[in-house]
């Protein structure tokens, strides 16, 4: 993923001069294509984030397109007021890029890992909030973003778990959610986001053969009648975001399923707590009962026993 | 820099940007008129000799850029609007009526000011980045972020003082309006500064400081000071009076959240030298 958004930054702003690149002195190597191909629209701003984006707000007001580059923690999260008051309020062209989301610092501890973000995020108005689940979802989500000609964030989860798309995707409507895997009519639905998108598909494969897995680049803007027609079509929903329970994707499709097809949705999310211990990725995922075994028990106790065996026996 | 500075009819009075900053605050019945009062004599003299606006059109491509990055002084740049023309006796009148577009605090929204502040610190960076801009497109504008004193307390100035000086934005000018005072107290008792000047020319900047209700000397610092060569950024410290202009609110901290009655209407307009309304 990290190539691919490295490529596509490059590709973006080859069609365009006024694409600038602004980091918070994060992205070792990251940017050395960048760097080599437009040495002068590079700007380290230092280690200062709302500067950084005080700044941005002041170069897209002046005709340049800047893209905006920090670990998650620290971009959107610390410097939500700048994004909200200097870039959102004023629909600002700027691209706000924040890596790491979730646990992907998991040695690091509490203040290089967000599980807010997409709270943070979504609640600003006018700033659409993209995660990518591979290199393909990403490559489309950052065009998208600089199509759009608005605040966008994009969070950049772990991204090392593999493709869940077998080659590049075709620039989707934004707000539309893809559809990974087919399952049955009248199964489960899994609607999952970023890194989780590829456990999703694992746990379809190996225990729930009959899940749709959805993947959910676009959490805002979301298309509503979509999200409403999994909801009609499917026994129960299971959201999937390492990010936490409050706020995020699971709390998204439970405010549209509320107001359109009322159904059963089991959040699979971080809990309202920090990480105690520091570790592998895995360890943390673990941790946090974000792995595939803890996933895979969550969904069976919670929802198995009460409504998809007892359905399949009434059938 | 300089020409088109003015429509023929604008003098930018003083006395009459306070009067109608007391018009504003009656009508509306709003608080912070001494932080507009301080600010008075510097805008006056950008908008009479230094701000560029093509054709008086305050979005004119080219334009210099007057950043309000201390919002909560916003009626004196609405005074300086409504001699521009860009608001009328409507908008002075109906301040604060439900509905109006015009705020307690700078709104970008409203076509004269560039930047949505009071959440303090803002402003300066985003001024920072559109000097930055206007250096990347080698054009000729100027920049100008006004700030408070209080508002230095707000770690995004000393951030984006590091970025100017180190990337050389020779277009950019801070103006501090140092009146000595900020919400609760005076500044030396809250945080205390210093000294302003040293600070900014330690972060390299070409700094002076001058009398910030002389507009004679006001306007011969910011030509100095732009005549320091395009190197380095400027910072302008204007010492001033909270509540310049109308005796029973200067240096009364009080003010910052006091509303105007009648009575107390009636004396601040006599005290700026017109005829008791």
């Amino acid at each position: 993923m990290r190539a691919t958004f490295s490529d596509t930054l490059v590709r973006i702003a080859a069609q365009d001069s006024r694409v600038l690149l602004l980091t918070g002195d994060h992205g070792y190597s990251l940017f050395d294509a960048f760097r080599r191909s437009f040495p002068q629209r590079y700007i380290n701003a230092g280690v200062a984030e709302q500067n950084m984006v005080g700044m941005a707000a002041g170069l897209a007001r002046a005709g340049f397109r800047p893209f905006v580059y920090g670990l998650s923690a620290f971009i959107p999260v610390r410097v939500l007021e700048q994004i909200k008051l200097d870039v959102a309020h004023d629909n600002l062209p700027v691209v706000f890029i924040g890596d790491g989301a979730g646990f992907v610092y998991s040695h690091l501890g509490t203040s290089h890992q967000a599980t807010e973000d997409i709270a943070c995020t979504r609640a600003v108005p006018q700033l659409a909030v993209f995660s990518p689940a591979d290199r393909y979802e990403l490559s489309m989500c950052m065009e998208q973003a600089y199509a759009m000609h608005k605040p966008v964030y994009v969070r950049l989860g772990k991204a090392d778990r593999g493709d869940v798309h077998a080659g590049p995707v075709p620039a989707k409507a934004i707000g539309e959610l893809f559809r990974i895997r087919g399952g049955t009519r009248g199964g489960l639905a899994m609607v999952a986001t970023g890194s989780l998108v590829r456990t999703a598909v694992s746990l379809a494969e190996a225990d729930f053969e009959d899940a749709t897995v959805w993947s959910a680049p676009f959490l805002k803007p979301m298309n509503v009648d979509q999200v409403a027609d999994i909801c009609e079509s499917s026994q129960a929903v299971v959201t999937l975001e390492e990010h936490s329970i409050y706020g995020g994707l699971g709390s998204l499709i439970s405010e549209i399923s509320t107001a359109t097809r009322p159904t059963r949705i089991l959040r699979v999310g971080v809990q309202d707590r920090f990480s105690l211990h520091c570790g592998s990725y895995e360890y943390l995922l673990r941790e946090h009962e974000l792995d595939f075994e803890s996933i895979r028990r969550k969904i069976s106790e919670t929802i198995l026993p009460s409504e998809r065996y007892v359905q399949r026996a009434a059938n | 820099m300089k020409g088109d500075t003015a429509s023929s009819s604008a003098s930018f009075d003083p006395a009459n940007l306070r009067r109608t900053v007391l018009e504003m605050a009656f009508a509306g019945s709003t608080v912070h008129i001494p932080c507009a009062f301080s600010i008075i004599e510097i805008l006056s003299v950008l908008h009479r000799s230094f701000l560029t606006y093509p054709s008086n059109d305050p979005d004119a491509n080219g334009r210099d850029y007057l950043v309000l990055s201390k919002g909560h002084g916003v009626m004196a740049q609405y005074a300086c609007m409504r001699e521009r023309g860009w608001l009328n006796d409507t908008d002075i009148s109906g301040y604060f009526s439900d509905g109006s577009h015009l705020k307690g605090l700078s709104d970008s929204r409203v076509r004269g000011l560039e930047v949505t502040s009071g959440s303090l610190g803002h402003g300066f960076s985003v001024a920072v980045g559109l000097a930055l801009a206007a250096q990347l497109n080698q054009s000729q504008q100027m920049v100008y972020a006004i700030v408070g004193d209080g508002e230095l307390n707000e770690g995004p100035i000393w951030e984006g003082s590091l970025f100017a000086a180190h990337h050389k934005l020779g277009q950019f000018m801070v103006i501090v309006d140092e009146n000595g005072y900020q919400a609760m107290g005076a500044t030396r008792d809250i945080l205390n500064l210093g000294s302003v000047q040293s600070k900014f020319e330690s972060f390299g900047f070409q700094a002076c400081t001058v009398d910030g209700h002389d507009m004679v000397a006001i306007e011969s610092a910011i030509r100095r000071l732009w005549q320091q060569g395009d190197e380095t950024p400027k910072a302008l410290v204007a010492k001033t009076i909270k509540g310049k202009g109308v005796p029973f609110m200067e240096n009364d901290n009080t003010w910052h959240y006091t509303r105007l009655d009648a009575t107390t209407y009636g004396q601040a307009v006599e005290a700026l030298g017109f005829g008791r309304r």
